[in-house]
């Protein structure tokens, strides 16, 4: 356990996330490091995809466009799927990296290995035991420079059952999760890493959010109703949501795209601070793939 | 949330349990998050105050600082999660995941060649859509041709024993084939989500306990609501030849939703303590989850689906399953109703995209739906 003294860490090791994905955020309100991001949105509109996207651009080698980072994933609801996530990191890897020799099989399986080996997974099946695993991963943090991501897969995952473990008290109800989020601002100070957590939306939408980007996002449904240190800790707010778009013949890339309804996911950022003058706001759309995320040129 | 109790590891006496209860460290989270010098400082001062044996040292007494944190460090290990390479979980997953083909040409195609273990698949749909007959078919195919147990929760009371007979007899004409295959699936019968969340614990529990389990054939002989044999646990069924692959919940909708008009909280939670046991089930016994669900209206307004109704239990059921199938009647103009088609949608899949439709027959389970041999009379059942 690293208690006050932070032997092995200095502060000025880890790297700038600030480019992970330029195309989510705008120019200044990118997540500096300590930054959290919470995904928001209904079922189906593309979060864990979006945090496959980021789990592979940081774990692919330099050549394949990664970043070469590790990255650790909690997973309280059992949502990641490792097929998924394999056949995204092959075929990005296969794209990117041309096809040598016949012998290139097993250098493509090492090399695989070698980017799974960066990805660290634990599995939570409640908030105590969130609360002790973070506890817990703050070694993980100290002995591995090269950690800079935390995906939290779904920090909402136990909001029901603190509800009505906590009883009538709200305090006692966002108990736990206030100690994480006090936990992770501590994490976030001494060590300098980026947070993306989702949060599942837990009422329906009533009204069909339409493509304008000028609508204020201040609508109920989409209103944080998690606990207040999590809402003051959150720096970045991206609003997942999924359209249909019209039978669009682009055919990019010349991927077979079907003659039927496409979705299209969108996202849409809302940071809390940006510098006086620029739009903190920023929309993007994109397609899922088999090879992952693809971001339209919007 | 675990309490402290005395000799949960060494070094934590009941007296030290006590001083901390004292300072008001009554959980592991609590002794974990608190700051431990300040804490041993505390607890120091108590034993000062009660009693100060002259010529003992007083550092004998005191819970220095380094015994707290080694008792810190020994129970965070025992309470919090591993984090795991991503290379060594692909590598288990890669030996451990099976995928289940549902016995339905279509359906594979539409699930991505069946049901995967290690996840929950959800199949909704209105009365009368098929969700039981194709529980009954998945169970039938499982314990017939892949020769697996399956365990079968059924809380409306739609499972007949002998629906299942006919369809086995549709499959093959061997009795002893017939008479294993009904004791590969094993039923239980409950209608209140205690009864189903105790169910669901002793499956996953070590031991067994009394929960009314039955043998499919044993229902076959008797009627239901016969005597119940004792209760299994998913070890013990897996034990008696074949392992359990298949758990199906018809439906979980029926024992949950009429908790949510109550007390809105609680029937929350409870939803998603079903769906924590159904999701641990799935992953450490390695095991396909079908569950299913009934349909509301659509309101929203913008209708993805294209479809006017939407799988029920509400917006924080939707993130639990990993696939979701929803199941309606097929109306055609030409040729009129077709008593026994169904078409099958996919809304929620995480390998395939979204809203391929496939249309299948009730009547030809095994088979497509140009084949016409093994043909059998339905009697309209209630499902």
């Amino acid at each position: 356990m690293v208690m006050s003294s932070h032997s092995s860490f200095t502060p000025g090791d880890r790297r700038c996330l600030k480019d992970i994905e330029p195309r989510l955020f705008s120019d200044d309100g990118r997540p500096e490091q300590g930054g959290v991001v919470e995904l928001y949105g209904p079922e189906g509109t593309g979060k864990t995809e979006l945090l496959y996207h980021l789990i592979c651009r940081c774990v692919l080698p330099k050549s394949a466009g990664g970043l070469e980072l590790d990255v650790m994933f909690v997973d309280t609801d059992y949502s990641l799927d490792m097929f998924r996530l394999v056949s995204i990191l092959d075929s990005r890897l296969n794209k990117a990296l041309p096809k040598s020799s016949p012998s290139a099989g097993s250098d493509e399986e090492a090399l695989l290995r070698s980017c799974l080996s960066r990805l660290l997974v634990v599995h939570c099946s409640s908030s105590a035991q969130l609360l002790l695993t973070l506890h817990f991963l703050e070694n993980s943090f100290s002995s591995r420079p090269s950690l800079e991501l935390l995906l939290i897969d779904s920090i909402s995952a136990f909001y029901w059952l603190d509800r009505c473990e906590g009883g009538p008290s709200f305090s006692k109800q966002e108990e736990k999760l206030s100690k994480c989020s006090d936990l992770l601002s501590r994490l976030l100070r001494d060590y300098r890493i980026t947070v993306f957590a989702t949060c599942h939306s837990i009422r329906r939408v009533q009204t069909g959010l339409s493509s304008s980007a000028s609508l204020s996002y201040s609508s109920d449904s989409d209103r944080s109703y998690l606990c207040r240190s999590w809402q003051r800790l959150v720096t970045h707010r991206l609003m997942c949501f999924r359209q249909e778009a019209a039978n669009n013949t682009s055919d990019e890339a010349g991927s077979s795209i079907q003659q039927r309804i496409q979705q299209v996911f969108r996202v849409h950022c809302i940071s809390s601070f940006s510098s006086s003058g620029s739009k903190p706001y920023k929309t993007n759309s994109f397609y899922v793939t088999d090879a992952g995320v693809e971001f339209t040129s919007v | 949330m675990v309490f402290l109790r005395a000799d949960m590891c060494p070094g934590l006496d009941s007296d030290l349990v006590r001083d901390l209860r004292a300072a008001d460290v009554k959980t592991v989270e609590d002794l974990v998050s608190s700051n431990l010098e300040d804490l041993a400082h505390r607890c120091s001062v108590s034993y000062k105050q009660i009693s100060f044996k002259g010529n003992k040292d007083l550092k004998d007494f005191h819970p220095s600082g380094k015994a707290l944190y080694a008792i810190r460090r020994v129970l965070l290990a025992q309470h919090s999660a591993f984090p795991v390479s991503g290379a060594d979980l692909y590598e288990e997953l890669l030996s451990s995941t099976a995928i289940i083909s549902t016995g339905n040409p279509s359906l594979d195609k539409l699930l991505d060649s069946g049901l995967y273990t290690g996840e929950i698949t959800e199949l909704s749909g209105g009365p009368g859509s098929g969700k039981s007959q194709v529980c009954f078919g998945v169970a039938v195919h499982v314990s017939l041709q892949l020769k697996q147990n399956v365990i079968y929760v059924d809380t409306t009371g739609g499972l007949s024993a002998s629906r299942l007979l006919q369809m086995l007899r549709a499959q093959t004409c061997n009795v002893e084939e017939q008479m294993e295959a009904l004791q590969r699936i094993r039923v239980c019968r409950l209608f209140d989500i205690f009864a189903l969340l105790h169910c669901l614990h002793t499956l996953c529990s070590d031991s067994s306990s009394s929960s009314s389990v039955e043998g499919g054939a044993v229902a076959a002989a008797v009627a239901a609501g016969g005597g119940g044999v004792e209760g299994v646990s998913l070890q013990q069924a897996s034990v008696s030849g074949g392992s359990v692959k298949a758990v199906i919940v018809d439906s979980v909708s029926a024992v949950i939703s009429p908790l949510l008009g109550g007390n809105h909280t609680e029937a929350m939670s409870l939803m998603i303590q079903v769906a924590g046991i159904l999701r641990t089930m799935a992953k450490d016994f390695n095991v396909a989850v079908l569950v299913t669900n009934h349909v509301t209206r659509n309101t929203s307004s913008s209708r993805s689906c294209g479809t006017d109704v939407q799988p029920g239990l509400g917006v924080s059921w939707s993130h639990i399953p990993r696939t979701r199938v929803l199941l309606e009647r097929v109306e055609e103009a030409g040729t009129g109703i077709q008593p026994s088609v169904r078409s099958a949608t996919l809304i929620k899949s995480s390998r395939q995209p979204c809203f391929l439709r496939e249309e299948f027959d009730l009547r030809f389970w095994s088979q497509t739906k140009t084949s016409t041999s093994g043909k059998r009379k339905r009697e309209e059942s209630d499902s």
